[in-house]
């Protein structure tokens, strides 16, 4: 039996690395201190509906066929392509992300990670008015307040809160939970609202109004604060700009219950517009909840290989940038890409309607180790390991921390590293018989 | 293997003591030699400047440069320096460039090649992102790398510092070196990284670190002996307090005293002062701001332990990026800018800010002339380090701007002329007319950096020397760099030849080839007596089991990250 | 005067990007020297006789060049990029980013324009005579400075972020705009004859005008009297006071 600890749980941003896994003749036996979500993604490796082997359509049905095969053709499509999309790689390793951009510079395409319909406009804000971050021990160390907007820990990142934010002691914060005040601020009652201390229900699509009062209130501007602001009474208002203020340290965490409202990256820009205010009477910081485990990681990858975070174009040689446009889903609504490459991501469920249309339009190569509604639609499908579980590689958690994920098990399917390499390697001797 | 000559060039080796002498270079599998056969490759370098290839002892090059590129998608398209900024497509040797202040990764390996740079030292890498700095390195092409380790505010060495427990602070920065792969000790303003996680901030070298009860002087001299115990290449590399702040010359006037008694391991300064121009302002406020060079350089000329580098100010857009936390937070508020921050764990912080240095400000008119008083006022050149503090000052493809500027009074006179006059009375400039040689620029862009860093294989074009070389477009004697400014400024911006490792890599300020770099670490800990390394380790794993948010194995930057490395072991030394 | 009419030939799915078609580009220039100009058609390159019918009539300066474009150009971008002087008419639909970093000139788009039009604006004239989508007259992504001068007039409505981070130049809507238009104003002009929702956040200097109704009112705005503009009386609001601004916000 092999037994592997200080393993990393390969599902959301969290990215808890104190799993204990068990091995018996290549197969997990034991998984332990993982989350419900985090077992599942783990056990399910031999449960759920695998890819077993690379698919072709041909005469609208997905036949059995060779990597060989897959990899040529999927080569092909990229080649022959005048703007294709490359999209998802969020849960996959930054070695894998590193060498999709490299296939999306030498095919002339446009590259996008799942962030395009998750914290993509966290980035957004980013370039607007910077991030006041830190890691998340400081929060476990140091916070008296813990803030999360439109974000619910207990379903979504359920060992956050004991690992990081509401229960976890530290140094300064040997008390845990009862050291810490905890609000809430969302669009309904979740269930981290019912465990919170405050919770402040702000009307749909109202918190960018929401965050400007509190920033009047933090400056001193109470007389501009309407009685009622996005649902909430100026007398809360008040009281949470003076619990901010009055905190030690403070963190916001923030998720797509901003990033994807009305308003959308404006939300994430006031949010740092009322912490650059606020850090001149105390400590604060924010955080995003990023989901897929790895969509930081392809931020970072992307950032420092292409001068941009994500929604890069090149099809015209040089990277070009501009969210709007270059986007998965601005390309897919447009029509305005004739191929895609989908790795580790499954727009075939997420995206809008129209832009699905598209999707089943045009060539479609996958790239994923299971069956799903994207596998409906490609015309190319290429099984590959699970990282994290079967294959080894870097991840990013949601405060920008790298971690090295582990191997479990063995596989006979490739890594996403290996399947993007050999496509690479198949595109460049296209283009040179070219 | 590989043989290559380079004939007729006009070598300027100032380790070697050679001044713009004709010879020849051989090389041969990737390292200088007596002789080659004669199948070798030929290069004519036709009488034309020859010297190491150059290194930057201090650059933001990975890491943090990350967030910066994060908050500046504008800067991508930013081209002032015709060739070496902006948006340049994909080739069939070079992958797609971006960027001036924050480049992308290819950018800056590429770029820094066509300026003759072949090493770069990362100025600070966070411990506990450690992976991060190295997957940047292996991003850079070309260039080998190495980084400085954030140690001035981790909990672990004040605690030490606090109990007065040197040998365990040697174990512990030993090991920490080894964890992050680092090269040496960096310390940033030590104890305000600290109190920046309350907010807060130290103004003078004896303010007592918020609930450590220890104080920037005793970090100062503890790290500084401990690196000395450790027979470390590098001295602590510091960042003072106060940095930017009027008056703070004198905080830095402290931290250079108070490590005079150190005594140094090896042939080398016991501290490094990063970015001095940044610490040299007198006046008790901005209204008073003047230089500072004065006394500073007053103090080094006459004493020896240690060195500085200059943070020379480019005017223009730049990108301020730093472990000082509190410092960013300040130059956000008070430039109404964009504000990043990033502290960490039990560690330290970061701080990244974009600034634009205008000559018709006051204040950034005497910051530009400061770096230049340092480095023409400090008579010995091996004391002195060419930086921008890139890309704090500014960009690192301005260096030939700056060098230009070090070269000829008459330049510098023409840009003062154009100053606004109050500037003009709070600095010392218009009065000095020295003209540094090229010579004396090898001094400070690689042989000092050899010194000072104790790598004896780069910066000089010695036999046994790696084959990194930088051959110019100018021939030494015939050009009058104080009156021929432009004309050197242009012909440093872009290498006839550019070789690395033996490789030739640029060609006409073209690349060529791209090979990819080596990254240095240091390994001490055969330094560290085996029941101290228990015990130290003992404190280590409390940490992580307390409060660290990732588990120590995890922590470690592994093989992996390092594909091509180069370890120095300090046993050996 | 010299007149040069560009007829689309077949209607592309996959964006060109046609930053050439501009009179400071084409003065001077023959019908075989225009259809000549290579152009990217997705990652490939065409030429604009490829994709265009090209008539010239007469030989100017970039000041008399008058450009005349027939067909739906609503996936060629950047037209008129970066021009100096003359004029462009495009007689239908017209994809992004049209008249971006112009400084001199005019462009008229009789039909909708798509994202972006006349952002980083320096100088010259634009008007739409349709509906424009997101970000008209903004800045870059990153960039703190966005337009900082001309004028762009919409005549239909517009969608959201109008003329984010502007700096100067004045912009006219002349029906509605959506959400969270003059974003951190910087002393542009901008008038909405219709309806806006939060409107107006980070004002440092500048004047935003708007003739309808606000919905949902920015929390950031100290009431201050009343206010003449063009002989009718708006209430008249001052801030945004968060960042200490000066800006004028005028409203019914």
């Amino acid at each position: 039996m092999n037994v592997i600890t200080d393993a990393i749980c390969p599902f959301c941003g969290s990215l808890c690395d104190d799993l204990t896994i068990k091995v018996e003749n290549n197969k997990i036996t034991d998984i332990q201190r993982a989350c419900v979500l985090g077992h599942n993604k783990i056990a399910g490796v031999t449960d759920h509906a695998r890819i077993e082997a690379p698919l072709v359509r041909k005469d609208g049905e997905l036949v059995e066929t060779t990597y060989e095969d897959a990899i040529e053709r999927a080569a092909e499509i990229l080649v022959n392509s005048k703007r294709a999309l490359s999209y998802g790689w969020s849960s996959t390793s930054c070695e894998a992300v590193s060498k999709a951009i490299e296939l999306a510079e030498e095919t002339g395409s446009v590259i996008d990670s799942c962030a395009n319909v998750c914290h993509g406009p966290t980035t957004l804000a980013v370039h607007e008015k910077g991030s006041p971050a830190a890691s998340l021990g400081q929060v476990k160390n140091r916070a008296d307040l813990v803030i999360f907007w439109g974000c619910n820990p207990v379903h979504a990142h359920p060992r956050h809160m004991s690992r990081y934010s509401m229960y976890a002691k530290g140094f300064f914060t040997k008390k845990g939970r009862k050291g810490r005040h905890i609000a809430v601020v969302d669009v309904r009652e979740t269930d981290t609202a019912k465990i919170a201390d405050t919770y402040v229900q702000v009307d749909p699509g109202c918190d960018f109004m929401l965050l400007q009062a509190i920033r009047s209130a933090i400056n001193d501007n109470e007389d501009v604060i309407p009685e009622i602001v996005g649902g909430v009474p100026k007398e809360t208002i008040l009281e949470l700009a003076t619990m901010m203020k009055e905190a030690r340290f403070s963190c916001v965490f923030y998720g797509m219950g901003t990033t994807q409202t009305r308003s959308k990256y404006k939300n994430g820009d006031a949010v740092s517009s009322l912490l650059y205010d606020l850090n001149q009477y105390s400590k604060s910081v924010m955080i995003p909840m990023r989901g897929h485990y790895n969509v930081t990681g392809f931020g970072q990858v992307c950032n420092w290989e292409t001068g941009y975070p994500n929604a890069v174009d090149f099809t015209r040689k040089f990277a070009y940038y501009n969210p709007g446009e270059t986007g998965a889903s601005d390309t897919l609504l447009r029509g305005d890409v004739d191929a895609a490459l989908v790795a580790a991501a499954d727009p075939g469920s997420h995206f809008a309607q129209e832009a699905v249309k598209c999707l089943a339009k045009i060539p479609l190569i996958q790239i994923d180790p299971y069956h799903n509604p994207t596998t409906e639609l490609a015309d190319i499908v290429i099984p590959a390991a699970v990282v994290g579980v079967e294959a080894e590689g870097t991840a990013y958690r949601m405060d920008s921390i790298p971690l090295r994920m582990k191997k479990f098990i063995d596989t006979d399917f490739k890594s996403d590293e290996q399947i993007v390499t050999d496509i690479l390697e198949k595109v460049r001797e296209l283009k040179r018989g070219a | 293997m590989s043989e290559l000559i380079i004939k007729n060039a006009a070598v300027c080796d100032p380790l070697n003591g050679i001044n713009c002498e004709k010879m020849d270079i051989a090389v041969k599998d990737g390292k200088i030699v007596e002789s080659v056969s004669s199948n070798a490759d030929t290069i004519d370098a036709k009488g034309k400047l020859t010297m190491a290839g150059a290194i930057d002892g201090h650059t933001h090059c990975a890491g943090k440069i990350n967030v910066g590129r994060l908050m500046s998608p504008h800067d991508m398209r930013m081209n002032p320096v015709n060739g070496l900024s902006g948006l340049q497509p994909a080739t069939s040797v070079t992958r797609a460039q971006a960027g001036y202040n924050t480049p992308n990764t290819f950018a800056l390996g590429y770029r820094y090649s066509k300026l003759g740079y072949t090493t770069l030292s990362e100025a600070a890498i966070s411990m506990m992102a450690a992976k991060h700095t190295h997957e940047e390195f292996e991003s850079i092409p070309i260039l080998d790398k190495w980084g400085l380790t954030l140690f001035g505010n981790n909990w672990q060495v004040m605690n030490y510092v606090r109990d007065e427990e040197p040998e365990k602070l040697a174990a512990y920065l030993a090991w920490g070196l080894r964890a992050t792969r680092g090269f040496g000790i960096k310390v940033v303003n030590p104890g305000g990284g600290e109190a920046w996680g309350w907010g807060k901030n130290v103004t003078s070298i004896d303010d007592e670190v918020p609930d450590f009860d220890v104080t920037p002087r005793e970090i100062l001299v503890e790290l500084a002996k401990a690196n000395e115990d450790l027979n470390l290449p590098h001295s602590i590399h510091v960042h003072c307090n106060n940095l930017g702040k009027p008056g703070n010359y004198e905080t830095t006037l402290d931290t250079m005293k108070i490590m005079e008694g150190i005594k140094a391991a090896r042939d080398r300064q016991v501290l490094h002062l990063a970015h001095l121009q940044f610490h040299a302002y007198a006046g008790n406020s901005w209204r008073e701001f003047e230089s500072a060079s004065t006394q500073l350089a007053d103090y080094i000329n006459t004493k020896d332990h240690l060195t500085f580098d200059m943070g020379q100010v480019i005017f223009g857009p730049a990108m301020t990026m730093t472990a000082d936390g509190p410092l960013e937070y300040s130059n956000a508020r008070m430039l109404h800018s964009k504000w990043s921050n990033k502290d960490v764990e039990l560690e330290d912080g970061a701080g990244v800010v974009p600034i634009v240095y205008s000559p018709k400000s006051f204040v950034n008119s005497v910051q530009w002339a400061i770096g230049l008083e340092l480095a023409l006022l400090v008579d010995d050149p091996w004391k002195v380090m060419f930086t921008t503090d890139s890309p704090n000052g500014g960009s690192f493809v301005n260096y030939p701007e700056a060098y230009s500027l070090l070269m000829s009074a008459k330049k510098r006179e023409q840009i003062i002329e154009t100053l606004p006059e109050l500037a003009i009375d709070r600095m010392v400039l218009p009065g000095i007319d020295r003209e540094l040689s090229f010579y004396e620029l090898a001094v400070m862009t690689r042989a000092l950096q050899s010194k000072m860093f104790s790598v004896d294989t780069i910066g000089h074009l010695g036999i046994g020397a790696n084959a990194d070389i930088a051959i110019y477009d100018i021939i030494p004697d015939k050009i009058d760099a104080g009156i021929e400014h432009e004309k050197v400024k242009q012909a440093l911006s872009a290498t006839s030849y550019t070789i690395k490792s033996g490789n030739l890599v640029v060609q006409d300020g073209e690349i060529v080839s791209s090979p990819r770099g080596k990254t240095y670490w240091v390994n001490a800990s055969g330094r560290v007596p085996s029941e101290i390394n228990e015990v130290t380790l003992k404190d280590i794993q409390n940490n992580f089991r307390k409060y660290y948010t990732v588990a120590m194995s995890n922590y470690v930057v592994d093989d992996h990250y390092l594909p091509n490395p180069i370890e120095i072991n300090t046993q050996e030394a | 005067m010299q007149k040069v009419t560009l007829t689309l030939r077949e209607k592309n799915r996959i964006p060109i990007v046609a930053d050439s078609i501009t009179p400071d580009n084409f003065a001077g220039l023959s019908d075989r020297d225009i259809e000549q100009i290579p152009v990217w058609h997705g990652n490939s390159q065409v030429f604009l006789g490829d994709i265009f019918e090209v008539v010239v009539d007469g030989s100017d300066t970039a000041e008399n060049v008058v450009i005349e474009i027939n067909g739906d150009v609503s996936r060629i971008k950047r037209i008129g990029q970066g021009m100096t002087a003359g004029e462009i008419i495009i007689n239908g639909n017209v994809d992004m980013h049209c008249g971006c970093t112009m400084s001199g000139g005019k462009i008229t788009v009789n039909g909708h324009a798509d994202n972006w039009i006349g952002c980083d604006m320096r100088g010259g004239e634009i008007e739409v005579n349709g509906n424009a989508k997101y970000y008209v007259g903004s800045g870059y992504r990153g960039d703190t400075t966005g337009m900082t001068g001309g004028k762009i007039t919409i005549n239909g409505n517009v969608l959201d972020f109008l003329a984010e981070h502007m700096s100067g130049g004045e912009i006219h809507v002349k029906g509605d705009a959506g959400l969270l238009l003059g974003l951190a104003n910087n002393g542009g002009t901008i008038i909405v004859d219709g309806d806006a929702t939060m409107a107006a956040g980070e004002m440092k200097k500048g004047l935003i005008v708007i003739k309808g109704t606000v919905h949902e009112m920015l929390p950031v705005y100290r009431e201050d009297g009343t206010e003449e503009f063009n002989g009718e009386t708006y209430r008249k609001f001052t801030g945004d006071v968060n960042i200490r601004g000066k800006g004028t916000l005028l409203i019914k």
